[in-house]
């Protein structure tokens, strides 16, 4: 029997299942695999039984909380896909005013009626087997993890920095065109597009295991920048990872 | 009474839920459309360098990212009075055009046009791309999937990323078109403009030719007399990029029309107490209820209303399937929102259109791809039309900028009217501000 799969949505743009819609011709091998039962922005089919449970988006109503611990208790594995879900993304920046300050700018006198809770990753509130970084998380990533996840093999995160790979695709260093990059301590994975694209790296892949906190510093140094600089530009998408794990 | 509820609604980017409650008789006595949680972007972009908002906005929304990456950068655009190089207007403007071809390929045969491909009566179950695929045989799905391929390679090619493009700056773009790559895109375009003329045969075929789907499309039920907003250029014509914002009432007679600055004297937000998204309309119409007609606010952003609002496309073979469309259902302006779904196949031709003619243009390959800024930054407005709707930026900035500096140059607060979904109000209208202002001090 294939296994089941399920994709469910919490806050979030969403982009992370259109990334896996985009495999185009890809994704009609990838059906043949498996039973893609729940899939809401590309299908109205909707089933409460599945085997591995892909989670996008982060947490950020009571009730999203409830409904990811469902899943859990039937999914027998659990994957937080892309960085809402993964340490937060976006959505976390709001963690840093109060709930009544969010509430109030959005509707004014109206705040009253109205709820909202500050934003988790995932696994703040669940048990979650496999992280899939990125702000949309890389295609071939995700195929390739279902492809473990079919074979029974362990996945493995990329355990480099994203400098390793800018360095491959033959880029000039984002620092030295005077942008901020965060391609030192962020985990790769993605071939460094946005650096390739003309700009640097926003760390949506979140930190990178044993980040080289000595070469990072001395970076900062060369190019008269603070810790307190770079923690700015590191919280745009990893602004809840003190919670995440 | 009884009560039926959609929970969720799907194919559909954003979370919603709709419930219908029915009289003792079955008539509809209420339906409201639920958004059911709070983003929190009106807040949280403050105090974060204003340079990232081409960066954070588009995380509103990952099926049109392009287009909140867009206004955005020309919101920073015009705050720091810095006119793009013309070469990077035009590779703009053609991301933007092939972004217009995957999205509205992508709303025709996967989110919205199922339902129609399938017909009225299919099984949830068949609702989907692969029911797609099973009723209009692989070659044409895979021409679907081919083209969103070939687009999003350009998008990629171009714009660096797929999803959540990184190469709009103030003053133009990260990166040149080499000309091998242009040479690509002109062959793919070629393509698509081919693609598009047999969506707009395949949509006569299966939906016009069946009487049961062009009643549906016409009757009352699915037809409401509101405002049409459109972005239009200087000849009235409909443009995805730039250009003026254009009111009509629902006798086809321009109401306003206004430029990016002008935009709160025209446009304001209601509250409801059961949903977290907010309802625009217009100002100088007023807030009358979830009601149509010439003396309510409510006005619609849709491709079918971009079409309502302009004088015609400005390409030739768009141009010919608009007068054809307005010519079969009666003439200007059409109420009936379905036939959105035809105006979106017209917008997708001309989509396609445009972006040979940029692909042509000897311009794009150039090497002047961007005017650095000089002058001091201070309020910026930018406005794009995104394929279900139009955004609308508005960027003010602080402190002393540096414009790659972190430790200045921060959003101090943000505005941003969210948008009504597909169903919201009478039909269909959606609108998005994102404004970055000045501290109160």
């Amino acid at each position: 029997m294939k296994p089941r799969v399920a994709f469910f949505d919490f806050t979030g743009c969403e982009g992370c299942q259109l990334e896996v819609l985009n495999f185009n011709l890809e994704i009609v091998d990838l059906i043949g695999a498996i039973d893609i039962v729940e899939f809401r922005e590309a299908s109205s089919d909707h089933s409460d039984d599945y085997d591995i449970a892909f989670i996008e988006g982060s947490q950020t109503t009571d009730r999203d909380v409830e409904r990811v611990q469902k899943i859990r208790e039937k999914a027998k594995i659990l994957v937080a896909l892309g960085a809402c879900s993964c340490t937060g993304g976006v959505n976390a920046l709001k963690n840093r005013f109060s709930m009544e300050e969010n509430l109030k700018v959005v509707y004014g006198d109206s705040a009253k009626l109205y709820s909202t809770i500050p934003t988790r990753p995932t696994s703040a509130y669940v048990k979650v087997d496999v992280h899939l970084h990125g702000c949309p998380p890389n295609r071939n990533e995700v195929i390739s993890l279902v492809k473990c996840l079919l074979s029974g093999k362990k996945f493995e995160q990329c355990h480099n920095p994203v400098c390793v790979e800018c360095k491959l695709a033959e880029n000039i260093c984002a620092f030295e065109r005077g942008e901020f990059c965060l391609g030192p301590i962020t985990r790769g994975g993605c071939n460094a597009v946005c650096v390739t694209g003309g700009r640097k790296c926003w760390g949506c892949r979140a930190l990178v295991d044993e980040p080289n906190v000595n070469s990072e510093k001395e970076i900062l140094k060369k190019y008269g920048l603070t810790m307190d600089d770079m923690m700015l530009q590191f919280k745009l998408f990893n602004g809840a990872l003190e919670v995440s794990k | 009474m009884r009560k039926l509820t959609i929970d969720p609604i799907t194919r559909l980017e954003g979370h919603g839920k709709i419930t219908i409650f029915l009289n003792d008789d079955g008539s509809v006595a209420n339906v409201y459309l639920q958004i059911p949680e709070l983003r929190g972007f009106e807040k949280f972009c403050e105090g974060r360098p204003v340079a990232d908002m081409p960066q954070i906005t588009p995380r509103i929304c990952g099926v049109c990212p392009e287009a909140h990456h867009m206004a955005a950068t020309k919101a920073l655009d015009d705050m720091f009075h810095t006119e793009p190089t013309s070469t990077a207007k035009k590779i703009r403007e053609l991301l933007y055009s092939a972004f217009y071809v995957t999205d509205h390929t992508t709303h025709f045969y996967i989110l919205g046009g199922p339902d129609f491909i399938m017909g009225p009566d299919a099984p949830v179950k068949d609702r989907n791309i692969l029911g797609v695929i099973a009723k209009v045989g692989m070659d044409l799905a895979g021409q679907v999937l081919n083209t969103r391929k070939e687009n999003h390679w350009i998008i990629q090619a171009v714009g660096g990323r797929q999803i959540h493009p990184v190469f709009g700056l103030p003053g133009g773009v990260s990166k040149r078109i080499s000309e091998e790559d242009r040479q690509k895109i002109e062959e793919i375009a070629k393509r698509d403009v081919a693609f598009a003329q047999l969506s707009l045969k395949v949509f006569g075929d299966i939906v016009l030719k069946n009487k049961a789907y062009v009643d549906m499309i016409v009757s009352d039920a699915f037809t409401h007399q509101t405002y049409y907003m459109g972005l239009v250029d200087d000849k009235n014509k409909v443009n995805f990029y730039d250009g003026k914002v254009r009111v009509v009432d629902p006798a086809g007679k321009e109401f306003v029309k206004y430029s990016p600055h002008e935009y709160l004297d025209h446009i304001a937000e209601h509250v409801e107490p059961w949903s977290y998204t907010k309802f625009p309309f217009l100002k100088k119409v007023g807030w009358k209820g979830f009601v149509d007609g010439k003396d309510s606010g409510v006005y619609r952003a849709t491709p079918l209303s971009r079409l309502n609002a302009a004088d015609g496309m400005a390409t030739p073979l768009a141009q010919a399937e608009y007068d054809k469309m307005y010519s079969t259902l009666g003439g200007k302006p059409v109420h009936h929102t379905l036939a959105t779904h035809w105006a979106r196949l017209i917008e997708l031709l001309y989509a396609a259109e445009r972006l040979l003619e940029l692909a042509q243009d000897k311009e794009i390959t150039g090497p002047n791809i961007r005017n650095i800024p000089t002058g001091k930054p201070t309020e910026g407005v930018g406005i794009v039309e995104a394929p279900s709707r139009n955004f609308n930026v508005r960027s003010r900035i602080s402190g002393n900028w540096g414009f790659l500096s972190t430790s200045s140059g921060r959003a101090s607060s943000t505005l941003l009217i969210t948008w009504s979904r597909p169903l919201s109000a009478p039909a269909g209208q959606a609108r998005v501000f994102e404004c970055f202002k000045r501290p109160k001090h």
